[in-house]
């Protein structure tokens, strides 16, 4: 009985001098939606290790993958316990934290030399709002059409330079009895990715993003021909053939693996997803890759690539905002970069750490043509307004199934973007 | 005097150990049921994101939205659907293949097989149902689509998850499938409380097994159908994992239910007020058919 009480004397003085313990550290929480392991693999190796070279600072790290993240983050900020650092896509999905000033003005920090050429502007700017730094981007990702090198030498086709021959190729491909385009819009981001470069070559830049942002007076908003000229190519994508039957039911991930397997020739991915396609039948086959191409006579801009840089946030409130950003240094210093490109398979908006030695030849082209573009047509349904956002991801599947036409599609974009303006 | 004094503190210590009894599963039901969901009425009279801090009152504005919403009458006509077909198939089906297999029809090994079989998809996450039945839907390479071709009914492939006409259809499917065998066995134990003198009685007098069923099995577990039909009904108007596994509401929100629009609204449009005024719909739906089984229940 004598022992058993000292034993639990002990414990609980163990337990009791924990908290003191702890309380000699600064604890920084860190909340990001990358728990993949090969992702994890770096991110804990990365805490390790700036927490061995900070014994002070205790980094509490938290992941939770891409769709849960949406709701976590929307949770955590309602109930006003927000991460002191947090994981945010660009363009609207993180205004919206800027403009509701829950963020840390970053824009004096980011002037310290060791910020300085550490990342391009057009991978900053999206991270912008009223001309402050609200974010610090950490990867950057771009669309492109990826083929079937087998498949398109078998036919004798060519990688299209204009949108005529990009449709010419898709009508031969049909012609040859191949399905042109594996497409999976289960979950409807996909369609957004195709919306989104098509209004952005399609509608003036200005008037885009005027719209975009709701800049424009609420009887301008949405006005453009261009969109629902774009909207309609995208149906007639679907009505022609080009991609496969049941698109609306099928995941992104079974397009992929189509492709993959060799039952498509082409398939619209991620720079973020060419690592899944080594060691793969179309690894074998031979592939390559493409953005959409420009379109000749068309409003809007040809130089632009769909796409995006991910980042990180600091919380306006956190009590550590100089550990805050202090990790955010050492987590996109040159050399953690490099080993987050090794380590994932992922890219990284550190200027210099994507690099033959840290990823894939394709990898890296993929990133030199991003680099090449002027700038990023941002992923729609993370640039436009929630509301207007929301009717364009629905109206992705309506118009591949012949319930949305094009005219009454943008009707209920204009409706939804001037009830967000007049709520603002 | 003293009598009925002495009555009255016996009556009022007994109720006060009755209400401590119960004090702290009614605390936890306050705190815990009562109080979010007043907390969530009074949300709905206000207009506000989880971005933002400031909440703008707006009084009944937000049902109002909600009544002139299409995606509102989408849902409730999907619930209503997805009420009506789990009643027949888990109340009607169910009994009968409870019936059929208490009637001793079948030998014992294959009425265990069965009603093993029936039950098992009852035991599975619904998530994992809901992932494998939409591999099995896949258009082209799933295995439906796949079985319709070889047996030369393709005609009717189609993408049952990704068109508008049979998506909600086609997620209803799946949960009758995985529930239809766990309410038989809900009934099947009801059916061996029925006194087995009765069938036999009614052997005797020549009676046929669809005679035995509607004069005594069916009267012989009345309960358990109205209590299984209600369950059913208040799980068909709170369904929203299987929807959101399997279609996420689409294609174009023509499977959306009460439940997914709710989540939508809070979690992708950032309306939490509106989200609230779908939920305290919800609320009052389901507390008006609760009160209607009390009602039932009480005029029997």
């Amino acid at each position: 009985m004598k022992h058993l009480l000292a034993v639990t004397a002990l414990a609980t003085g163990i337990l009791a001098s924990l908290p003191g313990l702890a309380q000699d550290k600064t604890v920084v929480s860190f909340l990001h939606k990358f728990p993949e392991p090969e992702n994890m693999a770096y991110f804990d190796a990365a805490v390790a290790e700036f927490e061995a070279a900070n014994p002070t600072i205790d980094i509490v790290m938290e992941a939770v993958a891409d769709e849960p993240y949406k709701d976590k983050i929307r949770v955590l900020m309602a109930s006003d316990q927000v991460p002191d650092i947090y994981f945010s896509w660009s363009g609207e999905f993180g205004r919206k934290f800027a403009r509701e000033g829950r963020t840390l003005d970053l824009t004096e920090a980011l002037k310290g030399p060791e910020w300085q050429g550490r990342f391009a502007a057009a991978s900053l700017e999206p991270f912008q709002f009223e001309g402050k730094q609200f974010g610090i981007p950490v990867n950057v990702d771009s669309k492109y059409m990826i083929y079937n090198k087998a498949i398109f030498e078998k036919h004798g086709l060519s990688v299209p330079t204009t949108f005529a021959e990009f449709i010419a190729l898709n009508d031969a491909l049909l012609a040859a009895g191949e399905v042109p385009i594996a497409y999976g819009n289960q979950a409807p981001w996909a369609a957004t990715h195709y919306i989104g470069d098509l209004f952005a070559k399609m509608v003036p830049d200005e008037v885009r993003q005027a719209d975009y942002q709701l800049l424009a007076p609420a009887d301008q908003l949405y006005t453009h021909p261009g969109y629902v000229e774009a909207l309609a190519l995208y149906k007639s994508f679907g009505d022609k053939g080009y991609f496969n039957s049941g698109a609306n039911a099928i995941s992104h991930q079974q397009a992929r693996g189509a492709f993959i397997a060799g039952r498509s020739a082409m398939v619209y991915l991620e720079l973020v997803e060419f690592y899944m396609l080594a060691d793969t039948p179309v690894a074998e086959q031979g592939w390559g890759f493409f953005p959409l191409p420009p379109m000749e006579g068309a409003a809007g801009r040809n130089d632009l690539l769909t796409g995006a840089p991910d980042g990180f946030l600091i919380s306006a409130k956190t009590e550590h905002p100089e550990e805050a950003l202090a990790f955010l240094n050492f987590l996109t210093s040159p050399e953690q970069a490099a080993k987050y490109v090794s380590t994932t398979g992922m890219t990284s908006a550190v200027i210099g750490s994507v690099t033959e030695e840290t990823t894939t030849p394709e990898t890296l082209a993929g990133l030199k043509a991003l680099e090449d573009a002027a700038g990023m047509a941002l992923w729609l349904d993370t640039d436009m307004d929630t509301a207007s956002a929301n009717v364009i991801l629905a109206a992705g599947q309506g118009l591949l199934s012949g319930d949305e036409t094009p005219e009454a599609v943008m009707e209920k974009v204009r409706a939804a973007a001037k009830e967000t303006l007049a709520q603002r | 005097m003293t009598d009925r004094s002495d009555h009255s503190r016996a009556t009022w210590r007994q109720s006060l150990q009755g209400w401590l009894w119960v004090a702290p599963a009614l605390l936890f039901l306050v705190i815990f049921v009562y109080g979010p969901a007043l907390t969530n009425i009074r949300f709905s009279l206000f207009s506000f994101s989880a971005m933002s801090l400031d909440w703008d009152f707006v009084g009944l504005n937000n049902y109002l939205r909600l009544w002139s919403d299409p995606k509102f009458t989408t849902a409730l006509t999907n619930n209503a659907v997805y009420a009506v077909i789990s009643v027949t198939c888990q109340v009607g089906i169910a009994l009968v293949l409870a019936a059929v297999l208490e009637a001793r029809i079948f030998p014992d090994f294959s009425a265990n097989l069965f009603r093993t079989a029936l039950f098992l998809p009852s035991i599975l996450p619904v998530v994992v149902v809901g992932l494998v039945w939409q591999l099995l839907l896949t258009p082209t390479t799933g295995l439906i689509d796949q079985i319709l071709w070889e047996t030369g009914l393709a005609s009717w492939s189609r993408a049952w998850l990704g068109e508008p006409d049979t998506a909600i259809f086609a997620v209803i499917f799946v949960s009758q499938w995985q529930w239809t065998g766990y309410i038989m066995a809900l009934f099947m134990v009801a059916i061996r409380a029925v006194p087995r003198d009765l069938y036999e009685a009614m052997e005797i007098d020549g009676a046929s097994g669809v005679q035995q069923f509607w004069h005594i099995t069916v009267p012989g577990v009345r309960e358990t159908i109205l209590i299984v039909t209600i369950i059913t009904i208040l799980g068909s108007l709170k369904v929203f994992d299987i929807v959101w596994v399997m279609t996420a509401g689409g294609p174009n929100h023509s499977s959306e239910v009460l439940g997914t629009m709710m989540y939508r609204a809070a979690f992708r449009d950032d309306m939490i007020g509106y989200s609230s005024t779908i939920a305290t719909v919800i609320f009052f739906i389901a507390l008006t058919i609760g009160l209607v089984q009390i009602k039932l229940q009480k005029d029997r």
